[in-house]
């Protein structure tokens, strides 16, 4: 009996490192992954101007899309683009149908529960704009008016909270709805970035769209999966070197026509 | 893949789901009711309507069958303002799924119709029934009682097709969920719960439905 229990002791004292060291090594990280199949998959929003759109031979373009493409290039990986809408920019990336989403996700402590973002690599602002006819000077005029905004962004976050008590919001699902509501008039006016404000306003010069409030401003980064420490890394050492050399400046001047504000690292 | 679910903070935000539930079986019962209301009379005007009519009748069905949902509510919603109508979001889904289901429906009548023996309609005019008491009598209702499973699943179709009004801004259960999921980043947990709340609904519509054949075509009748 006695003989027995040694045994099993000494088999387990050696059998026990023996199995952390393999489950070590059988846990493949999403890096190793990607560097072993040489092909990096980035979930892209296109809907989402000027940081992803489509061109007009359809395909996407846009400032994250050429930060994914200069980082997919710089990694030596193939790039195989996600096109998700605004509302599945983090549920694509949790259900592993991306490595990385790159679609200027602006960083709060509540999307910090459910992702890990890397380094900032751009920054943008959110204002209130509609046509010249309605009257919005300061946030109180904001009561009794149709203010659209789109779902699973940074103006859904930030706008009900700053609206007083009576302004009317009302959520669109898709960024291309909330300006669509803003053309026909089913909304007074609309929150959403000031380059996608630009956008709009200059694509419509007969309406006569301009900035009514300033919102918040703030900066977006990369996102990845709870856990991908080492991906993390990867990029947050991307985005050090290109803020360094100059990259991330040039894409996004080139993209955006402003230029980009010093990026804080944490 | 390594995933935690944590469903507490769906059962937080429970009551919110529920509101937007009801908002949705109160748009497909109302939908259900008139658009049945409008599958008749097309089904009307296109068996015994004068030529313009069935014409017309005939217009709006095919316009409404084979073009997308989404579209027919993003022009429902997004045109009719430039034309001085400004519909709020809630209206006009109602709007867009009473059209939708019309022209579904008022096909599936129509299939009912032409089931009915000429040889019936023959007798009803032989008794000296007027015309709208025999496409009463003798045509709908013997129509809807053989049709009645495929209008079901018709209605069934339209409350789960519901989920895409959330689109232009109608506060149903999957918009609710949309914002939730995006606020609180728990996408599968609430997508789960959506999931159930609508097979939930479903099989009530069911329910009542199979109720309202019993009430309407079984009940005192001698098969």
């Amino acid at each position: 009996m006695r003989l027995c229990a040694r045994l099993l002791a000494l088999v387990m004292l050696i059998a026990l490192p023996t199995t952390l060291a393999t489950q070590r090594a059988l846990a493949e990280t999403t890096l190793d992954k990607i560097l072993k199949e040489k092909k990096i998959r980035v979930a892209i929003d296109v809907g989402n101007p000027p940081f992803g759109i489509l061109d007009k031979d359809g395909q996407p373009d846009g400032s994250d899309v050429a930060v994914a493409r200069q980082m997919a290039k710089d990694m030596g990986v193939e790039l195989e683009f996600v096109q998700v809408p605004s509302t599945g920019r983090i549920p694509a990336l949790l259900a592993g149908r991306a490595d990385v989403t790159i679609a200027s996700i602006s960083v709060t402590t509540d999307r910090a529960k459910a992702v890990m973002y890397c380094h900032p690599d751009g920054a943008l602002s959110i204002v209130i704009l509609g046509p010249k006819s309605v009257a919005i000077k300061t946030p109180a005029d904001l009561v009794g008016k149709r203010i659209g905004i789109t779902r699973a962004t940074l103006e859904e976050a930030t706008v009900p909270k700053m609206a007083p008590q009576g302004t009317n919001i009302v959520w669109f699902d898709e960024i291309g709805a909330t300006i669509q509501a803003l053309l026909s008039g089913q909304v007074d006016a609309v929150a959403m970035t000031s380059f996608a404000g630009k956008t709009v306003a200059d694509a419509n010069p007969d309406r006569g769209i301009e900035t009514k409030l300033p919102v918040t401003t703030a900066y977006y980064a990369p996102i990845v999966r709870p856990g991908d420490f080492e991906l993390r890394q990867w990029i947050n050492t991307w985005i050090f070197l290109n803020t360094q050399n100059g990259t991330l400046a040039a894409l996004y001047k080139k993209y955006t026509g402003v230029d980009l504000p010093p990026l804080p690292i944490f | 893949m390594h995933y935690v679910f944590q469903f507490n903070v769906v059962w937080e935000h429970l009551p919110e789901l529920l509101n937007g539930a009801l908002l949705t079986i109160e748009l497909s019962a109302a939908a259900m009711a008139l658009g049945l209301l409008l599958a008749v009379l097309c089904a009307y005007g296109g068996a015994a309507g004068p030529k313009p009519v069935r014409l017309l009748v005939q217009a709006y069905v095919e316009l409404i069958r084979n073009t997308p949902f989404l579209v027919q509510i993003f022009i429902i919603y997004f045109s009719l303002p430039v034309a001085g109508i400004r519909l709020t979001a809630n209206t006009a889904a109602l709007l867009a799924m009473t059209v939708n289901l019309g022209a579904y429906a008022s096909e599936i009548i129509r299939a009912g119709i032409d089931a009915i023996p000429q040889g019936q309609v023959e007798a009803a005019r032989a008794l000296g029934l007027r015309r709208l008491q025999i496409f009463r009598f003798v045509i709908l209702f013997p129509a809807l009682k053989t049709v009645y499973p495929a209008l079901a699943s018709q209605f069934i179709l339209l409350m789960l097709s519901s989920s895409v009004v959330s689109t232009i801004s109608a506060v149903e259960l999957t918009a609710i969920t949309n914002s939730l999921q995006s606020t609180t980043f728990r996408s599968f947990e609430f997508y789960f719960v959506a999931t159930g709340l609508y097979l939930a609904m479903a099989l009530g519509f069911r329910v009542v439905l199979n109720a309202i054949y019993w009430q309407v075509f079984q009940r005192g009748r001698a098969a």
